[in-house]
Formats: C-alpha cells, structure tokens, sequence
C-alpha cells in the first residue's frame, strides 16, 4: 500500500523512507514508554529492591506504606467518581435534555472548571477552611469567628471536595456529549410505545449513554487517584496520605526504591480500573447509536422547575469557577492571610523585599526565580505542545496507513500504555531511568530535557488521539482529486492538507500546552532549582505557609492558561473563515 | 378508541390545521379525511410540511389551529393542544432513521412498547415471534441494532411498530436511507403488511413513484398547503394545478407557455392550440404528456425545432429531452434513438393538449 501512496520519482529512497519513519517511531516509543517503566520494573528486582517490596507490602510499615494511603486513594477515588458522576451527570442532563433557560451558558460554566489546575480550589479552600489547629494563620471563616472542624478544613473529605470540583466538568463532557447523541428519534419511538417519562429516561436514555458513564466514572476515578495537589496541599499537614503524596514523600526523602514500589503499586491500581472499565463497556454492548436526521435531540420542559434548577446550576458554577478565582484575588491582596478583604496591598504581586511583611520577601513579580520560573514555564508548554503534536502526527499518520498490520497495532497499543500510569508514577519512572547517566550520556535529571521528554511521553495518548481526528479531517478523496491535478507533495502539503488540518492542530496544541501549565504530579519530582515552573513554585511557597505568594502565581498561571484559550480561539477562526461559528 | 366501534366515521379526519414555527407557518389549513383501511400518502418536496403533519398525526407536536379526529374522537387540536398524546392514540409511527434503541436486542425493541403496554408475557412472547416471521427476520432476534444491515433495520422497525397492533400506521419517508432494489422490495413487502394488519396507513414520501404506487389516497403538498387531494390516478388524469401537474408521473410532463395572437395560442411563432382553449385569457400553460411529444416531423400537427440534449430508453421506446431556449421538454421516441448533444431535433405536439393552466397555475376548465 505504502508504495502505490508514494509517487514521488526517486523510488528507492522512498522505499526506504517508508520503513525507516516506522522504524523511527517504534524506537522513540520505545524509549519515552517502554524503557521507563521496564527500568523501573528491574529497579525493583534488584536486591535493594525486593528489600523495598518486603518492607511496603510486608513489614511493620507496610500499614503506613501501602495499605493506609492505599485505602484513602480508594476512598477519594470511589467518592470524587460518584460526586463528579452525580454533579457532571446532573449538569449535563440539565443542559442537553432539558429547556433549562441559558443552556449555552451553563455549558461554558461546566466545562470550565476543568481549565483552572486542581491546585487553584485546594489554596483556595484552604485559604477560607483553614484552622489554626497546625498553627499558622488561620482562614477566612476562622478570623470571622466561625469554628471550622477539623474534618472540614483538613483530610479526605476536603480533598475530595476540591477534586470534585475539579473533575465534575471532566464527567460533564464525557456525558453531555453521549447524551446528545440519543436522538430524539429513539426518545419519540418510545412515546410512540406510550412510554412514560421516567420509563423513557430509565428504559431508554439511561443504557444507552451507560458506557460514557462507565468512561466517565473510570476517568475521574483515575484522575482523583492520581492527583497529587489536591491531598498533598489539603492531606499532608495531617499527615493523610494517599498512594501519590507517599510515592513523592519516599523519593524526596532518597529511599527510591521504595518509591518505585509504589510507583509500580500505583500504577497497577489505577490501571486495573481503567481496564476494568473497559470490559465492561466493550463486546457487543459498546453500541453505537444508529443516528438519523441531523442530531436533533429531545428537550423536555420543566414546567416550574426551570428558574430553580437554572439557579442550582449556577451556584454549582460559581462555586466552582469563579469564588475559587475571586479567594485567590483577594488573598494575595491580602496581608493577613485570614482577613481577606482588608489592608489591601500590592505588596506580594510587585513589593521590594527587605520590609516588615512575608519575612522581607519581595513581590512575585520582583523576584529573579519567579520570573525565570515563568519563562520556564512557558517555554515548557511550547516546546511539549510542538514535540506532542508533531509526534502524535506522525504515529497517527503510521497507524492510519498501515491499520491492521502489527506495526500499527503496536505502535497504537504503546501510545495508549502512557493512559494507563498516573503522571507522578510517570514521573518516577523517569527518574529511574534517566537519574543515572546511561552510557556515554550524562544524567538527565533536574534538566529543562528530561522535562519536556517525560511530558511528551505522558501527553502520547491524547496527542495520537487529536493526530487521528486531525488526519480524518483529509479524506482520501480530497488528497487524491489535488493529486489528480498533478500537485506535487509540497504542494499539495500547503494547499490543501496544512490548511484542513491547521485548526485541530491548534486545538490540540493548545490544550497540551494548558495541561503542561497547570500540571503540577508530573512536575513534582522531575522539578529541580535549575528548571523551576510556576505550578511547582507556587507548590512550594504553599508548603512554607506563604500562600499569598502561592495564590498569587496560581492567579498568573490561570491568567496564561486563559490566554492560551484565547489566542487558540481567535486564531481558529481566522485562519479557517469557511467554518460557520 | 376502537376502529370497529364507529363504522362511518372516518379513520382520520384533519380539519383546517395549521402548525405555526414563530413567524413560520409549516402547515396551512389543511383538510383531509380518509376511511379506516386507507393508505393515505402525502407527497411534496423537501420543506413542505409534510412531516410536520405526521407528526402531528403521531402526536409528536400540538397543532396551533384546527383539529385532528381519529374514528370520530378529536385527539388533538388547536384549542386543546395534544388530547390523547403519542402512546394512547393506538397509532405507530416508523422513523425514518428507524430509531431502534441501539441497547437492546432485535426482540427487545420489539417487546418493549408491549411490556410498556402491559401485555403478559406469554402473549408479549408469542407476538414477538409472529411479527418476527411476518417481516422474515426470525434469525435476526437476538442481534443488535448495531449488527445487522440498513434494511433489516428497517425490517425491525415496522417489526416493532405493528406489534402493539395499532390501527393506524404512520411512515416518516422509511424507504428514503435504502437502495434503489431494496427500496422497491420494501415496497411490495409495505403494502402486503398493510393489508395484513387492515390498519389505516399514512405515509410520507418526496418520492411521487411511491405515492402513485402505494396509495389509495394522495395528497400533494408544497409550501405547507394541500395542492390537491384525491385518488393517485385522479390526480395523474386530473391535475388542478401545474404543481401537481409536474410533480406526479414519470416521465414528468411538459408545460409550455402560450399567449394568444388572434384566434391562436402561440409558443413563438407556432400555434399549439385555438384561443378558446385559454378562456378569454392572453397567457396560459399548456400540458404536454411525454407521450404527446414525438420525435420527428408528423405531417398536419405542430413541430417545432429543439436542441436535443440527452435520451434514456424506457420499455422499448426512448425518453428524449431537448431544449427551447431555456425550455426542456420532454418527448418520447419510438424504438432507439440517439443524437449528438446540441443538435436540432424535430418535436411534434401529436395530441391536443391534455390540460389548460392559467399563467398563475390554477386549472382553466373547459
């Protein structure tokens, strides 16, 4: 097949190109996917390593090792699965199926969350939870004069609170965009049968969008037990542990090993979920809807409950996207961590260091290693935005020409491994690989390199995912008829693929670049003060008790992520104008 | 609500409907009644508002004016909105998308609008076999939708649709997503569970061979009005306007514009037809079948010269069409024939023609 598709002259060096582009791939998946994780597999095999497995599976510790952060991951996971299930499932119920007033709007107001990094609603629940049983100054409530529990300011229940918030928008699409494709057609057969409402939402709407709620659960389970942020910011100062907060703590304290064993541990939980999931959703009841006539869907009226669910939506909204964004404003005005609207100052965005406040510290903006940091930052997005997507091109391109060979099952099944290890084991992972010098090369670790390989690695999935839907947007047929006109591949390349594909490359840039910004689980471990970026400075100002300075770069964090969206957006409609908005 | 309790009311009676969109208005005034047994078809291009209309039939949407009666009870109408909605008007509907519920097996589409209407299981069962068979598809009952082809889908879908055993059929366009082979089986296999069932069918279709074909009852709708309603070959014989007068039969018929020079009706400079035809006035239509055009030169009947522009043999003879300026016109060839395209042909007007319009489009009776 590869040689009918090449009509360029000079054939044998095309015969060979048409080998050595697959050859290529395999060998750069195979070191950014396979060698991590085996290195990180026999790192565990050694001696030091098998000692490792004893004491965390086995020991008197393995109780503060494994099987107590083992069963509060669990529990976060099961409990941000069911509230994201419950709150994104609601949403998008209320937004596709019903004639809520301002559907756009409370759509947007969902799929925001997802945009702001899961770090922002933890500082921000901390800074109006927190109490002063750990000592420091206490939150917003407390100062006000309202007692706030323990449980309410530290632990699980925040934790999960934080990432429910985080996540639900993330179950919102998924579901939303599976309850839009039941077809009002199939909602009508059923009244045709004389089916009440609830028999057609129970008989009908519910099974068939039942896999995106599988897909769902599965996704944010998987998120919530891979995150780091959330517990580490709101579980750690009492001492709660999850299986990643314990993974960073043991590679931060130099037992490695040990780390790796969790990493592997990690990875084993999450990844069975997933693959269970997966089974259950798979075979013959992966239905695909029979679709008809133009995606029409079926709103029904609410009668007088429009305006009061219309209002729970809105709160859910607020709460979620805006209130978070409007306590890290004002915190890092504020002197006094707990009064909030008070004294307002400048002071931590651009005051000289050296005075009575923040221990002479100097404002974000004064201060060489913030600066630095978000250059770095920027820098990474960019450069792991352009390696992901040009990467993923290129093994979508291998895969969709060769479908159905083992070269491309291969490369399809290793590009989706990454899915499956949450970014901090992946970060682990890393680290055993590349911490040591291999060979001739010298170690990786700490540099801006090992940064944005890992980050490409980690992106793979998504970025294969967004080459395939990008390369479907050229059908065979429109490459052909330029072909026909005998436009050479250049050619052909500008004139017609660069400018169908140009707009999916971008939307996927961009979120890869969003994602790298506000990543912080990957980050943690591979950070170094040589390579500093924003989430992991704001990271750590949090961890000394500074949150002004900490709320104060999440803002600029945000403020980029958003531009990004931004430029994304208005870029996209300019260079594709014969799309209708 | 039983199609035997009232023997003279009709089985569906729609009086001066209308269904509004806003400013749009998809439906105006129509008024159609047909008896129980009917297969009534509406016909008419795409956006004419015959969908709307079956969809108020199915009770799907409320009309805004008018009113709709099965066997003598009103179940909706402009004052009342929906009376009896969707699933108690003992009515069916079969989608044009099918809309099988793409979670359930073959049998389970089939058996849940009777588990919905509380049929023990035992007969829900026996049921299911039977219309099984009925449609030929007993193999297919425990596949999914997914899994079989576009027309076994579409034979699951009256499946599904008849079990309830409704006494009246509604069919959204359901052969338009078959071939060209398959659509004309479905035709015959549609007509044969129409009479099984002895429900009173409606059927809408853009598709005027199948409204000629199927129908005891036409009616032809465009812009949301009804241009005529009446019995397939009445319609065909008896156009009322010229929109109907194109629309149905195959090959279409010609309409040629006349205006009146002395005691003549002339196209150019040839005189078709005497004045008289036309009714005092200066302008009219005069409708030509196919078969009323012959190609070549017939002495003593008009002939007039035409650029030919593309000829399809049907059943022995030749459908040719040729142009006047910016006319087409249809003329039939005996035996094969063929041209080169721009050429000059020789058509003549064999008969009289068969009806007279006004410039406007309404029919001047002799």
């Amino acid at each position: 097949m590869i040689f009918l598709s090449i009509s360029a002259p000079s054939g044998s060096r095309l015969l060979r190109s048409g080998f050595l582009l697959p050859a290529i791939l395999v060998a750069i998946v195979a070191i950014l996917v396979v060698a991590p994780l085996l290195r990180i597999l026999f790192t565990t095999l050694t001696p030091e390593g098998i000692a490792a497995w004893k004491a965390v599976l086995v020991s008197p510790l393995s109780t503060n090792l494994w099987w107590r952060p083992l069963l509060n991951t669990m529990i976060l996971g099961f409990s941000v699965a069911s509230g994201c299930l419950l709150i994104g499932g609601f949403l998008a119920w209320l937004v596709v199926l019903t004639d809520v007033p301002g559907r756009r709007f409370l759509g947007l107001m969902a799929s925001l969350p997802y945009m702001i990094p899961s770090f922002a609603a933890a500082l921000a629940w901390g800074t109006l939870f927190r109490n002063s049983r750990l000592g420091g100054s206490a939150g917003f409530f407390e100062t006000s004069g309202l007692a706030i529990p323990d449980w309410l300011a530290w632990g699980l229940i925040p934790t999960a609170i934080v990432l429910i918030a985080h996540y639900y928008s993330l179950a919102y699409t998924i579901i939303a965009a599976a309850l839009s494709s039941v077809g009002a057609d199939l909602v009508e057969a059923g009244q045709m049968a004389g089916a009440k409402r609830p028999r057609i939402f129970f008989g009908i709407i519910l099974p068939v969008v039942t896999p995106a709620l599988i897909a769902a659960a599965s996704l944010t389970f998987a998120g919530a037990v891979a995150n780091f942020a959330a517990p580490a910011l709101l579980g750690l100062p009492v001492r709660m542990q999850t299986l990643s907060t314990r993974l960073f703590g043991m590679i931060e304290t130099g037992q490695n090993e040990r780390g790796f064993v969790l990493a592997l541990l990690l990875i084993a939980v999450s990844a069975l979920f997933l693959w269970l999931s997966d089974r259950i959703v798979s075979g013959r009841k992966a239905f695909i809807t029979v679709t008809g006539k133009g995606g029409r869907t079926k709103r029904f009226p609410l009668g007088a409950w429009r305006w009061p669910l219309f209002a729970v939506a809105v709160v859910i909204g607020l709460l979620t996207t805006v209130l978070p964004v409007l306590v890290l404003a004002a915190s890092s005005l504020a002197p006094q961590s707990g009064a909030l609207f008070s004294n307002w100052t400048l002071h931590f965005w651009i005051g000289e260091g050296g005075g009575e406040m923040a221990q002479g510290q100097a404002g974000i903006f004064r201060n060489p290693v913030l600066i630095d940091a978000i250059w770095n930052t920027i820098r990474l997005g960019l450069v792991v935005a352009f390696t992901t997507m040009l990467l993923g091109l290129a093994l979508a391109y291998t895969i969709v020409q060769r479908r159905g060979s083992l070269l491309a099952t291969v490369l399809s099944q290793l590009a989706f491994l990454p899915l499956l290890v949450p970014s901090i084991a992946f970060a682990a992972a890393y680290i055993a690989l590349f911490g040591a010098p291999i060979g001739p090369l010298p170690s990786l670790y700490g540099t801006f390199a090992l940064l944005v390989i890992a980050a490409s690695a980690h992106n793979l999935p998504f970025a294969v995912q967004s080459g395939r839907s990008v390369l479907g947007q050229i059908s065979a047929d429109i490459e052909e008829s330029a072909r026909l006109t005998g436009a050479g591949l250049i050619r052909r390349l500008f004139a017609i693929i660069f400018p169908l594909v140009i707009r999916g490359l971008f939307a996927g840039a961009i979120l890869v670049f969003v994602k790298m910004v506000r990543d912080l689980s990957l980050v943690v471990l591979l950070f170094t003060a040589t390579s500093p970026v924003l989430s992991m400075v704001a990271y750590r100002y949090a961890a000394e008790g500074f949150m002004q300075f900490a709320n104060a770069i999440t803002l600029v964090i945000l403020v980029v992520c958003l531009a990004a969206s931004f430029v994304a957006h208005s870029l996209q409609n300019r260079v594709q104008k014969w799309k209708a908005q | 609500m039983n199609a035997l309790a009232t023997g003279t009311a009709d089985a569906i009676k729609i009086r001066s409907l209308v269904k509004r969109f806003g400013a749009f208005t998809a439906v105006k005034d129509v008024n159609i009644s047909v008896p129980a047994g009917s297969f009534l078809v509406l016909v008419g291009p795409s956006g004419c508002g015959k969908s709307t209309l079956l969809r108020m039939l199915a009770g799907l949407e409320s009309p805004s004016e008018g009113e709709i009666a099965f066997v003598g009870q009103t179940v909706s109408s402009g004052a009342g909105g929906v009376i009896a909605d969707a699933g108690r008007r003992n009515a069916g509907l079969v989608f044009q998308s099918y809309a099988l519920w793409p979670h359930m097996t073959v049998a389970g589409n089939i058996a849940w609008p009777l588990k919905v209407a509380k049929w023990p299981r035992d007969k829900r069962e026996q049921r299911v076999r039977e219309v099984l068979s009925l449609l030929g598809i007993d193999m297919l009952a425990e596949r999914y939708p997914a899994e079989i082809s576009g027309g076994q889908q579409q034979r699951v879908a009256i499946a599904r649709t008849i079990a309830p055993q409704p006494s009246i059929l509604l069919f959204d366009e359901p052969l338009s997503n078959l071939d060209a082979k398959l659509r004309i089986e479905m035709r015959s296999e549609l007509m044969r569970i129409h009479r099984a069932t002895g429900a009173t069918s409606v059927y809408v279709t853009h598709d005027q061979v199948e409204a000629m074909t199927m129908a005891t009852h036409v009616a032809v709708l465009n812009n949301g009005r009804v241009e005529q309603f009446g019995k397939p070959i009445d319609l065909l014989r008896n156009p009322q306007t010229t929109f109907v007068a194109t629309f149905l039969g195959t090959p279409p018929a010609n309409l040629i514009p006349v205006h009146r020079v002395g005691d003549g009706l002339v196209f150019g400079d040839l005189v078709l037809a005497p004045a008289s035809l036309a009714a005092g006035r200066d302008e009219a239509q005069l409708l030509y079948r196919a078969e009323d055009v012959s190609v070549g030169a017939v002495a003593g009947v008009p002939t007039l010269m035409a650029r030919f522009a593309e000829a399809a043999p049907i059943a022995g003879r030749t459908m040719v069409t040729a142009m006047i300026g910016d006319l087409r016109i249809t003329a039939m060839a005996d035996s094969y024939f063929t041209a080169t395209p721009g050429e000059t042909i020789p058509l003549s007007f064999i008969r009289t023609p068969d009806a007279v319009f006004a410039a406007t489009g309404e029919r001047i009776h002799q």
